[in-house]
């Protein structure tokens, strides 16, 4: 039997577990600059504020309500997520922590002091709003999606109290004869409108395609999630996370840029950033993504009518793998030549670096080297220097150098349990 | 020669909990061929105050005491006080919590319905709490207290 445990509004959590009085209260967090919503509780989802959302929009709803706004707490995050997994290893000795929120258990049939998984389930709730006052919401089933959806049917379903065991073939039934497809886990929107075209609009219709014809319309993912939903697991518990596939930074700049030589200083900050994350788990890129864009919700100044916008994105393959900086920022800042149009306030430039392979891997081809082995070699001790002395003590010349660039942040909380400073005070 | 910079690659990174880290023991003694050494038994090891203060790593959060209301606790303004939230909260347990919003540490005493939080400095009144009524939430039990000696000369 899998467990999904998931915390509810995790981030608008985390802030009301040092403060009780923010109960009942509409919260949202904003994103590394301040610039969108990333986070929002039940109050402020229920005053039809939208994830993603730009906060200046919000300001008029601010004015009405009582809105308590939080710039990212990453620390705060970081260390109530810890705890959190740490404490469910209490509960099994198997956790895959899948996301800052949410982990997967394996319990095996044997529970120890718990007669049932409703009774496991109300304690591990009981036990985690005791010890970290957080609400959490576990789901129960024979394989990881149904764990999952069970997990959703707690949510949404406030009679449950927070915990849904899916453990009886009639119980999956007739959960799977209401849940709508396009909730499923690993059916995004586009699959969900391909379904919804051949009338598949349940879980139940999910479970009882023919395999083939699934096959061919998700491939084998799709595949394995009508096998799983019929109750044959086919996902298991990832305890050892595989290095990551992509490498993306684009943060904003908080201000709007027009000139191409600041945009070039930017993209290669970005890069430096990526180029680093790249080396620490000793991988190479193959291809580089540069992306940028216009603010979408700017009026021109005066007529107030909406703004001129372009946004546009090149992929170059590179000749040969690599994770040097200097070598990348040449293709980098050709792409972004490339892509750059004069006239227009850009808002972002980001970086993607694509198609990783391991460090060690060397490709030889007919007309070109492999990588300089030279450049490879300097940057690792470039970042042992900037690892000894501090971020970007030694850098490129043509990366722009201002300290306080990368974070603007108004609304910040107290790290409680991560800095002295900060710590909850007690009359 | 090892370089203390040198990268460890990112497959041999656990999460470790350093407050679960069990210490190897080291023998003082030295070792020789041919004869056991009576003083074998003479482990040193390296004591901690975490390992003292600190039974629930995840469930302990370190607060800092304000005013004097606690004094007679030995809870002095600037002590740093550890507060365990997975202990059991008893009448007399010396607890930190939120009352309508204030975070307090005071002694907890049930009084029928009510809570009473009581000071150890009589010039503070004691707070009671109307359960239901009031808005009231536990952090923990106040397990360890850290303080500096007071600064003072007796005249005798």
């Amino acid at each position: 039997m899998y467990a999904l445990v998931d915390a509810n509004n995790f981030y608008a959590s985390a802030h009301r577990s040092f403060d009780p009085t923010l109960e009942g209260k509409p919260i949202i967090v904003l994103s590394n600059r301040d610039g969108n919503i990333v986070a929002r509780s039940n109050e402020a989802k229920a005053l039809n504020i939208k994830m993603a959302q730009p906060f200046f929009e919000t300001k008029e709803l601010r004015e009405q309500h009582d809105i308590v706004v939080f710039s990212s707490a990453y620390e705060l995050y970081g260390d109530t997520s810890s705890r959190l997994m740490s404490v469910l290893t209490q509960f099994a000795p198997d956790v895959e922590v899948y996301s800052i929120d949410e982990a997967f258990l394996w319990i095996e049939e044997y529970m120890g002091t718990y007669p049932t998984y409703q009774d496991l389930g109300t304690a591990i709730r009981q036990k985690v709003d005791q010890w970290l006052r957080l609400p959490v919401c576990v789901g129960f089933g024979p394989t990881k999606t149904l764990a999952k959806l069970a997990n959703r049917l707690a949510k949404r379903t406030p009679e449950l109290n927070g915990v849904c065991v899916l453990d009886t073939p009639e119980a999956i039934a007739e959960a799977l004869s209401e849940f709508p497809v396009k909730d499923l886990w690993g059916v995004g929107s586009r699959y969900a409108a391909k379904l919804k075209a051949f009338g598949i609009n349940t879980a139940a219709q999910l479970r009882d395609v023919p395999d083939d014809w699934i096959n061919s319309l998700m491939t084998v993912n799709g595949l394995r999630m009508v096998h799983e939903l019929r109750g044959f697991p086919c996902h298991m518990l990832e305890i050892n996370p595989p290095a990551r596939k992509t490498i993306c930074t684009a943060p904003g700049f908080g201000k709007l840029i027009p000139d191409l030589a600041n945009l070039a200083d930017a993209l290669t900050t970005h890069l430096c950033r990526c180029c680093e994350k790249l080396r620490k788990q000793d991988s190479l890129c193959g291809a580089i993504t540069v992306f940028l864009h216009t603010d979408r919700f700017r009026k021109t100044p005066g007529n107030g009518l909406p703004a001129k916008q372009y946004s546009n994105s090149i992929t170059l393959t590179l000749p040969h793998p690599t994770n040097s900086t200097t070598e990348l920022l040449t293709y980098a800042e050709s792409g972004l030549k490339a892509i750059f149009r004069f006239g227009y306030n850009y808002l972002k430039v980001g970086i993607m670096l694509s198609d990783l392979v391991p460090g060690d891997y060397r490709q030889k081809g007919v007309f070109v080297d492999g990588p300089n082995e030279k450049l490879l070699a300097l940057s690792s001790v470039v970042d042992k220097v900037n690892q000894r002395y501090g971020q970007d003590k030694l850098r490129l010349a043509s990366q722009q150098y201002n300290p306080d660039w990368p974070m603007k942040q108004k609304y910040l909380s107290k790290r409680y349990t991560t800095r002295w400073e900060d710590i909850l005070e007690a009359s | 020669m090892i370089d203390t910079l040198d990268r460890i690659p990112s497959e041999n990174i656990y999460l470790v909990n350093s407050a679960r880290r069990r210490r190897l023991p080291f023998y003082e003694s030295l070792v020789s061929a041919g004869f056991t050494s009576p003083a074998e038994n003479y482990i040193r090891e390296k004591l901690s105050l975490d390992e003292l203060c600190v039974v629930h790593p995840d469930c302990t959060y370190f607060v800092k005491a304000v005013g004097e209301s606690m004094i007679g606790d030995y809870i002095y303004p600037g002590s740093i006080l550890v507060v365990d939230s997975v202990k059991m909260v008893f009448s007399g347990s010396v607890v930190v919590a939120w009352v309508n919003g204030d975070c307090c540490v005071k002694r907890f005493v049930r009084k029928g319905h009510m809570i009473m939080l009581e000071s150890s400095n009589e010039k503070y009144p004691p707070i009671y709490v109307h359960l239901g009524k009031d808005q009231f939430r536990v952090l923990g039990v106040v397990t360890f207290i850290v303080s500096k000696p007071p600064k003072y000369v007796r005249f005798s």
